[in-house]
């Protein structure tokens, strides 16, 4: 990019404005509270977002899209980002992290993004991670979840340009553990995805609840791989090992399998609790209807229930409204991310990454699943996502949450630096 | 064509990659690499297909095995990209060698499956090997340290190493075809009995074709695992073995150059589609169909039956 040569006569207006600050004093020139007029922008604010659009899960990439476009448009129907336009080009990241490279060169070096956002798989974020470094573009993740991104990426390795606005895996694992210490449940087995996201989880979930309550036990593990559609074996060995409490982090299309599968074996009956961290996700309510039995603990990203106040219900509502579908977790996410970068933007006065960066770092902000804070050590958003109970509610043609349990994000996220028991939950108030 | 009109090609692609090189912006300089990685990993592969007519659908794995072999180097022992590179060669060779042993006694739809067999199990095992290879995360983190002094850390810089292996490649591959060697398996390709009878041990012969082919799936595969600073489980599955067959019959599997002209295709054509469209795929499938099937023998094929017959309708053109 060609820098503007500055004129003479910008070097007289330079001057003349240095001089009228100086005789009008520093509270003029730096207004602040109501006298703050949003600062200028120039050019359109042009944001790169990648998410699957094609194969089996080609569902989450219209979610994503979904809840991105709602933002874009809201914020250019009030003036755009600081005064610009905001724009957004999608690309299909497929799982592949090759893939996934190709498109954040593009976005930044031929379309000429100033951000980037989306990323579903946890493999690609943390493939993307050291490119994004070369790039000098901030990225927000909205979807994959491992924690290794936040905690040796950003934090140990110092990559600044990574921030995620997607609970991690944290929600999953310990955030479960904290649930399940307080169900009258001492055994515990898992059936999930024979791949990183399903080791962490469930590993997580294990130490956290095995130091929240002593004496309980792991009887059995079944790893599905990744595109299994028939789970009776898996089922079969779960059931054989007659635990209390099933834990499966499966998700998507696997897990809706999963749970009709169950439900012919008759789970149900013999294993009285069952959490699913991600079985709140719109398409696994949708498409398991009412085959979705009650009393199934599920969270996920974000549930449209929560939280109840003004805010999220008027979005909700707008949503359903241009959609006709409920949000799904990555549609608020995706939405979150753009105010994410247009809070930022205008915090900073400009859209410089580094400005941007520093500006994300730390920042609070209030979006439909609430408050969030972007921890500056390590770039992740803090915020709380309940875990709930599935009931049938005559308002929805599918299970909702019933009972719900909200444990703040602050008790059960790992800290930093990460290091040792000190880091990670249960926390000494 | 005459061999001066195809020096002079080579010559003037040769001039414009160097051009690139110093004066392209750096998507341009990304994709351009893209390309060339493919174009090694579909000319080495064409050596199977198009001269010694064995379909392979494990050369993702060789391809992997080139990537891991460099990753696992890199992180554990070593940074020296030149070593690195010698290391993921050997490796993907080796492998080749294991798998290619076993594979070639069969031919056709039986070779085929049984690439296909080896190579997913190739991807199970990296998938499966989490605390070696990072499971589905892959290796992250490979660093690009200088070569032999020169720094390759940028991309402008390191798109001359890749270039340099580019240009190493056709040159050799264009060699291999050339020779006695070659030329042995252009026979088993057309008559496999009858080289035999000559002979010739076919089994050797083919086996040495793969573990070639798979060296340079192997040289694709650790050149772009520096590129991207990652290995990544899911270059060793099946579907990725499908690009250089792709390649190979877009371009034109009986000519040297078809893979070469299909890698640039394959890459450019995508991006292009892509600009336009989210729904990448259809199109892409439908214009991949539209080539295979319409131009019978690949664009190079087809191209040099249309300038072959050009030549023959002049008069006394025919050479």
């Amino acid at each position: 990019m060609a820098k503007k040569k500055m004129t003479r006569r910008d070097f007289f207006k330079a001057g003349l404005l240095t001089g009228a600050g100086a005789c009008l004093g520093a509270g003029v020139l730096k207004p602040t509270g109501l006298w703050a007029a949003p600062a200028k922008v120039k050019g359109p604010v042009k944001i790169g977002y990648q998410a699957i659009m094609s194969g089996t899960l080609a569902g989450y990439g219209e979610f994503h899209k979904m809840g991105v476009d709602m933002a874009v448009d809201e914020i250019n129907k009030k003036g755009g980002i600081a005064g610009a336009k905001v724009v957004v080009e999608y690309r299909d990241s497929t799982l592949k992290a090759p893939e996934a490279i190709k498109n954040a060169r593009y976005f930044v070096d031929s379309w000429g993004a100033d951000f980037l956002g989306g990323v579903d798989s946890s493999g690609q974020a943390l493939a993307l991670a050291p490119v994004m470094k070369q790039l000098g573009k901030p990225i927000i993740i909205t979807h994959a979840a491992t924690e290794k991104l936040n905690e040796i990426e950003v934090f140990q390795k110092g990559i600044k340009e990574v921030f995620r606005i997607s609970s991690p895996t944290y929600q999953d694992g310990n955030a479960a553990a904290f649930v399940a210490k307080d169900l009258p449940a001492m055994k515990w087995a898992t059936i999930s995805p024979k791949y990183e996201y399903g080791y962490t989880c469930w590993s997580m979930f294990k130490n956290t609840l095995a130091k929240l309550k002593p004496g309980v036990q792991f009887v059995a593990e079944s790893w599905a791989p990744f595109g299994t559609t028939d789970f009776r074996a898996h089922i079969n060995t779960i059931l054989d090992a007659k635990p209390d409490g099933l834990y499966s982090v499966e998700w998507a299309g696997e897990l809706i399998s999963m749970m009709k599968q169950a439900g012919q074996a008759g789970l149900f009956n013999k294993i009285k609790h069952v959490m699913l961290p991600v079985g709140a996700a719109m398409d696994v309510l949708e498409g398991l209807g009412k085959e979705m039995p009650d009393n199934i603990w599920i969270s996920g990203r974000y549930f449209f229930q929560y939280p109840k106040d003004k805010r999220n219900t008027a979005w909700v509502a707008s949503f359903v409204k241009r959609w006709k579908h409920y949000p799904a977790y990555v549609s608020e996410t995706g939405y979150s991310s753009i105010y994410a970068f247009k809070q930022a933007v205008e915090a900073a006065g400009s859209k410089d990454a580094k400005k941007v960066i520093a500006a994300l770092e730390g920042m609070k902000m209030q979006s439909p699943a609430g408050e969030r804070v972007f921890r500056k050590q390590d770039h992740q958003a803090v915020y709380t996502v309940p875990w709930g109970l599935t009931a049938a509610d005559p308002k929805y043609p599918f299970k909702v949450m019933g009972k719900m349990v909200v444990i703040p994000a602050q008790d059960f996220f790992n800290r930093p630096p990460f290091k040792g028991p000190e880091s990670m939950p249960p926390f000494k108030k | 064509m005459s061999r001066a009109g195809v020096y002079l090609i080579y010559g003037l692609a040769a001039l414009a990659l160097v051009a690139i090189g110093l004066f392209a912006g750096r998507f341009v300089l990304y994709l351009t690499m893209r390309v060339m990685l493919l174009a090694i990993f579909a000319l080495g592969y064409n050596l199977l297909l198009g001269r010694t007519g064995l379909l392979s659908f494990g050369h993702g794995a060789l391809y992997a095995a080139g990537a891991y072999g460099l990753g696992l180097f890199n992180l554990h022992v070593s940074h020296d990209p030149l070593l690195g590179l010698l290391v993921g060669v050997a490796f993907a060779a080796l492998i080749a060698l294991i798998i290619g042993f076993f594979c070639v006694r069969q031919t056709e739809i039986y070779f085929a499956m049984l690439t296909l067999a080896f190579g997913m199990m190739f991807f199970s095992l990296i998938w499966n090997l989490r605390e070696v290879t990072g499971g589905d995360d892959g290796l992250i983190g490979i660093s690009r340290a200088p070569l032999l002094g020169l720094p390759i850390g940028r991309d402008y810089q390191f798109y001359f190493l890749v270039l340099a292996c580019f240009a190493l490649a056709v040159w050799v591959i264009h060699r291999i075809r050339g020779s006695a060697f070659g030329l042995v398996l252009a026979g088993i390709r057309e008559n496999h009995q009858r080289t035999s009878f000559a002979g010739i041990p076919v089994k050797n012969y083919r086996l040495a074709a793969f573990v070639v082919s798979g060296a340079f799936a192997g040289l694709a595969g650790s050149l772009a695992t520096l590129l991207e600073s990652n290995a990544n489980p899911f270059s060793a599955h099946w579907s990725h073995s499908a690009e250089p067959v792709l390649v190979s019959l877009m371009g034109g599997l009986q000519t040297f150059s078809g893979p070469l002209v299909g890698s640039v295709i394959f890459v450019v054509l995508r991006e292009v589609i892509e600009r336009f469209t989210e729904n990448w795929m259809l199109w892409f499938g439908v214009i991949l169909l539209a080539i295979i099937m319409g131009l019978r023998g690949g664009v190079m094929g087809g191209l040099e039956k249309r300038l072959g017959r050009a030549r023959a309708a002049r008069p006394g053109g025919a050479s």
